[in-house]
């Protein structure tokens, strides 16, 4: 680090000159991982940022030399991440990047990759990222909000045609309105009866009085459409009001392995789980991830893990198979990109630059029934659900 | 039983809590007239600790015993070390102190027990709810009401009713005329900023159950103390009651009517009662 | 220190050449930038605790209120660069109006609570009015316009190193300007107030006017510093309004020093930078920040800027008695 200064340093005297840095041919393939590891997100990144140096560290040679694998500390602040980003571009010639959980960083990320011709493969919540504010050098691994909900209060209401009184409780702001209209298309279709719903802020972390408004009502399911400490706090708090007994609980978009190890199984068991990913689902590429980062790191792959791996070494195919660090090459060997990954066939949409891949509904078993310390939850069913290509709000590509 | 009442009852019971976060706070500026940025944080480590107990002993009652009394020796050592040296500089400075202990604080308690939240299930006699009316309440918040009700008695004992209390009193008054009447001032502070602390530790382990522990709470429960005691009033033992009860009725009826305006309504009686009552409902000048 | 005390000279010499030699000194030229705009804020946090005694907590809301004031005139109004920045000055002075107005009727520690009571109000208001605000994903596509006077353009800021020296040229003015006001006679009225309320009031000054009106001027730097962030960024996070951006600015504030001016621009550098060259190195590095932050109240109390001057007080007397037997000056 000290060295980079130095080097930099003596770098900047040149600066003023307008011309931008080449990058020369003969550098290695550079990915950038914009990892949150240290401020209010520090969760999230550490497993991040494991997944993408797993995935350079075992690539063998791209374009003649071994990748390189630099990291981005976001510092948990979206102005930090984009100056930081900035620099990577201005002075390192970077191109390829991945990560950035908290939605505002990576759709900002996006426009600034973007504007330099870049790639960048995000695994954040925002439906925006290939929606209204897609571009042409943004891809995104996770599933939007309309598949979180179709894949999660469909089956659920299928196992349980007699719960049909539903509420939900919704974080105010973009993320959780999109998880709420798709809610509530969905409750339409199957013919749920939608009996409330409590809007919080964005800081809350006492929900007793949403849950009070929620028992009032009387529901058979509890639809939980916020997120991560939240999430665990509403959830948390549900059951020490036992709403456990009187009502089904489903969180629809919970962050996988990490949020059962900070519940643990009193607090999980019984309870329906919306998940990106899984690391009990069967197929070839996830049981070599599980086997290669129980070698590497000793624990079982997350969700954060397994996206930032997957996504870096999406990005190291497509260098390698387009034969060509130009990334306008890249970009168009990645759409209608089809390749195994974690959750089984995954394909990448042209249109809108979005993974089409499963989304799992999970639920929580009794710590009696586990198989072992992080088998918290059973696959009770999975599947792909996108809106259609007609429907997109993606006009930039 | 009507939903506005059971909401207020929620609201008794989240205001308890609060005032257990504020009452160490208030009684160490009180006295020192010093400003703990870093009271969140004990509050922090109170609940990694309890959590640290639990799992090693599987016995909630024995962290809730434990994890305070080693809160408040953590803060003794802290005072003799550090806290001492800033008594006599301005505010900005005992501020620039306590926020350094503060991130040291969490950043500890981020390499020990690492970056993901942990969970503190009840103790087991106290899982069950209660049922009132059609609503149902959990017997650990119930709990949580009457143990702070007599920590509460417990305090006001300690404070009115004893010389420790006298001397803190005559100390929040004049710390001149303290050290004339011949006592160790210095000993009289380290008692009361490790025993003000310790309250926040009490506090982070009664609550972990409820609102669990996450690395990044320690700013939150921070401002939520700022609130509680800037509404009753700097230094007022009465002030942290009160204004925890109120803050916690607000927030809680405030999820009914209003929901999203529920933390702006907070901090909006907050700025309302300074401006109306420059000190606070219960504070002196 | 002893140097040259007019205006142009001493401190903004210094000033001047820091500005130089940071785009060389530093790894990265929008580093240097970033570090620009927060010792303006800086330097506005300063006027009010350095010159008047003001600690204030709601800094924040002057910074976010101007990056989204320039943005918002910038995205739906087409104002220019000078337009928007000078949108963003407005914002910020009235926002400080308002602020100010209420806070400083109280003082001490209840002063201190209230800007922290507005500043969350201010971070929940952005967040409710998210169509303005963009909300939690911020305003996107914010431009940075080119810098033109009457139709001619100067130059487009579009490079980094351009931009660079935008923020450089409106820094050395405040600068300038910030140290006119504080020799002024309205500075030194301010310093007395700081120094002594009761008597400041009783020689006849009307205290809370000044109060006020230093409010109006910090909270107008800080807005412009708030809008050149934003186009640094192109981009107004939700977290420039946030609670943890006026704690950071007063850090900024006191680390750096509050006896001079120049201290800002130290302690905005020093905070930086130590995030900038300590998260590379080691996820949990605000432990040594805070550390760091221990250590300047107990062994550095003047901050970056006090450590400084006594370290060149001390050597200027070496050279001063090394000289004192030929001379004879004091």
């Amino acid at each position: 680090m000290i060295r980079k200064y130095l080097k930099q340093s003596a770098f900047a005297l040149s600066i003023f000159s307008l011309a931008s840095v080449a990058i020369a041919d003969s550098d290695p393939v550079t990915i950038y991982g914009v990892k949150s590891l240290s401020g209010s997100f520090a969760s999230y990144g550490k497993y991040a940022d494991m997944g993408s140096k797993l995935a350079v560290e075992e690539y063998g040679e791209i374009l003649g030399q071994k990748p390189v694998y630099k990291v981005i500390d976001t510092e948990g602040n979206a102005g930090k991440a984009i100056r930081k980003v900035q620099e990577a571009i201005n002075q390192d010639g970077a191109k390829y990047f991945n990560g950035s959980t908290l939605s505002s960083t990576a759709l900002a990320i996006g426009k600034e990759v973007n504007k330099s011709g870049g790639v960048f493969i995000t695994p954040a919540g925002a439906d925006e990222l290939t929606g209204v504010s897609c571009n042409s050098s943004t891809f995104r691994w996770s599933v939007p909000t309309f598949g979180a909900i179709h894949e999660t209060v469909k089956p659920l209401f299928t196992e349980h045609p007699d719960k049909k009184r539903w509420y939900t409780i919704t974080p105010q702001y973009v993320f959780g309105e999109a998880l709420l209209s798709n809610a509530k298309t969905v409750f339409d279709e199957l013919g749920i009866e939608h009996v409330g719903n409590s809007y919080h802020s964005l800081q809350e972390q006492e929900f007793s009085g949403y849950l009070t408004n929620a028992m009032a009502a009387k529901p058979d399911v509890l639809l939980l459409l916020n997120f991560g400490s939240q999430s665990s706090n509403a959830l948390r708090q549900a059951i020490n009001f036992g709403l456990k007994n009187q009502m089904t609980i489903l969180v629809s978009w919970s962050s996988g392995l990490e949020q059962f190890q900070e519940l643990g199984t009193d607090i999980t068991e019984n309870v329906y789980f919306g998940a990106q990913y899984w690391h009990t689902v069967d197929t070839p590429i996830n049981n070599e991830l599980v086997t290669k980062v129980k070698n590497a790191y000793g624990i079982t792959p997350n969700y954060p893990l397994a996206a930032d791996y997957i996504s870096t070494k999406l990005l190291l195919d497509a260098i390698s198979e387009a034969a060509s660090t130009d990334s306008a090459k890249v970009i168009s060997n990645l759409e209608g990109r089809t390749y195994e990954g974690p959750t089984g066939t995954e394909s990448i949409r042209a249109a809108d630059h979005q993974v089409l891949k499963n989304y799992y509904l999970l639920k929580g078993k009794s710590a009696a029934s586990m198989k072992d310390a992080d088998d918290f939850a059973e696959i009770v069913s999975s599947g792909k659900s996108f809106p259609e290509e007609s429907s997109l709000a993606c006009k930039a590509i | 039983m009507n939903l506005y009442l059971f909401q207020a009852l929620n609201g008794i019971g989240l205001g308890m809590i609060y005032f257990l976060i504020s009452v160490g706070l208030t009684i160490i500026f009180g006295l020192l007239n010093f400003v703990n940025f870093a009271h969140g944080a004990f509050y922090l480590l109170g609940a990694y600790l309890s959590f640290s107990i639990v799992s090693l002993t599987g016995n909630y009652w024995l962290a809730l015993v434990l994890a305070p009394i080693s809160i408040a020796l953590i803060a003794l050592l802290c005072e003799k070390t550090l806290i001492k040296r800033v008594y006599h500089l301005p505010h900005t400075y005992q501020i620039l102190v306590t926020l350094g202990v503060a991130l040291i604080i969490q950043e500890l308690c981020i390499s020990i027990w690492g970056p993901i939240g942990k969970n503190i299930s009840p103790p087991d006699s106290l899982k069950g709810v209660i049922q009132i009316g059609e609503f149902f309440y959990p017997q650990y918040r119930l709990f949580v009401i009457f143990f702070a009700a007599v920590v509460a008695i417990g305090v006001w004992i300690l404070l009115d009713k004893t010389k420790f209390g006298a001397l803190v009193r005559a100390g929040s008054e004049d710390a001149e005329t303290l050290s004339l009447l011949g006592t160790h001032t210095h000993r009289l502070f380290s008692i009361t900023f490790a025993l003000g602390v310790g309250l926040a530790g009490l506090a982070g382990v009664l609550a972990a159950p409820i609102k669990g522990i996450h690395p990044f709470v320690g700013p939150e429960i921070l401002g939520i103390a700022f609130v509680v005691v800037v509404i009753g009033g700097m230094g007022s033992f009465t002030g942290a009651l009160v204004g925890g009860l109120l803050v916690g009725l607000v927030q809680s009826l405030m999820t009914t009517f209003w929901p999203q305006g529920a933390s702006l309504m907070i901090y909006g009686a907050m700025a309302f009662v300074i401006l109306l009552r420059p000190y606070g409902l219960f504070g002196r000048a | 220190m002893k140097m040259n005390n007019s205006i142009f000279g001493g401190v903004t010499l210094i000033a001047l050449f820091l500005l130089i030699l940071m785009p060389v000194l530093l790894p990265s030229i929008t580093l240097a930038t970033e570090i620009l705009i927060f010792a303006l804020a800086a330097l506005a946090c300063n006027l009010l605790l350095g010159y008047t005694g003001l600690l204030s907590f709601g800094q924040g809301i002057f910074f976010g209120g101007g990056a989204y004031t320039a943005s918002l005139v910038m995205i739906h109004f087409d104002f220019g660069l000078l337009g928007a920045l000078f949108a963003a000055i407005v914002a910020g002075s009235i926002l400080a109006f308002i602020v100010g107005a209420l806070a400083i009727r109280r003082t001490g520690i209840y002063f201190v609570m209230l800007t922290l009571a507005f500043s969350q109000m201010a971070y929940f208001l952005a967040y409710t009015f998210s169509d303005w605000t963009g909300g939690d994903n911020g305003l996107l596509d914010v431009p940075r316009p080119s810098l033109s006077f009457f139709g001619f353009v100067i130059s487009d800021l579009e490079s980094s190193e351009s931009f660079y020296m935008f923020v450089a040229i409106v820094f050395a003015l405040v600068f300038l300007l910030a140290r006119r006001v504080i020799r002024s006679p309205f500075g030194t009225t301010l310093v007395a107030i700081r120094e002594n309320e009761g008597r400041a009031s009783a020689v006849g000054f009307s205290t809370n006017y000044f109060k006020l009106v230093a409010f109006v001027i910090s909270g107008a730097i800080t807005g412009l510093a708030g809008a050149l962030y934003a186009m640094l960024l192109n981009f107004a996070p939700l977290s420039n309004i946030e609670l943890l951006m006026s704690e950071n600015i007063l850090i900024m504030t006191i680390i750096g020093g509050t006896s001079s001016l120049l201290g800002s621009l130290l302690g905005a550098g020093a905070i930086v930078l130590i995030g900038d060259l300590l998260s590379s190195i080691w996820p949990r590095w605000m432990m040594i920040l805070g550390a760091a932050l221990i250590a300047v109240v107990l062994f550095m109390p003047g901050g970056l800027w006090g450590g400084l001057e006594s370290l060149y007080s001390k050597f200027s007397n070496r050279v001063k008695t090394k000289q004192s037997s030929s001379s004879e000056d004091k």
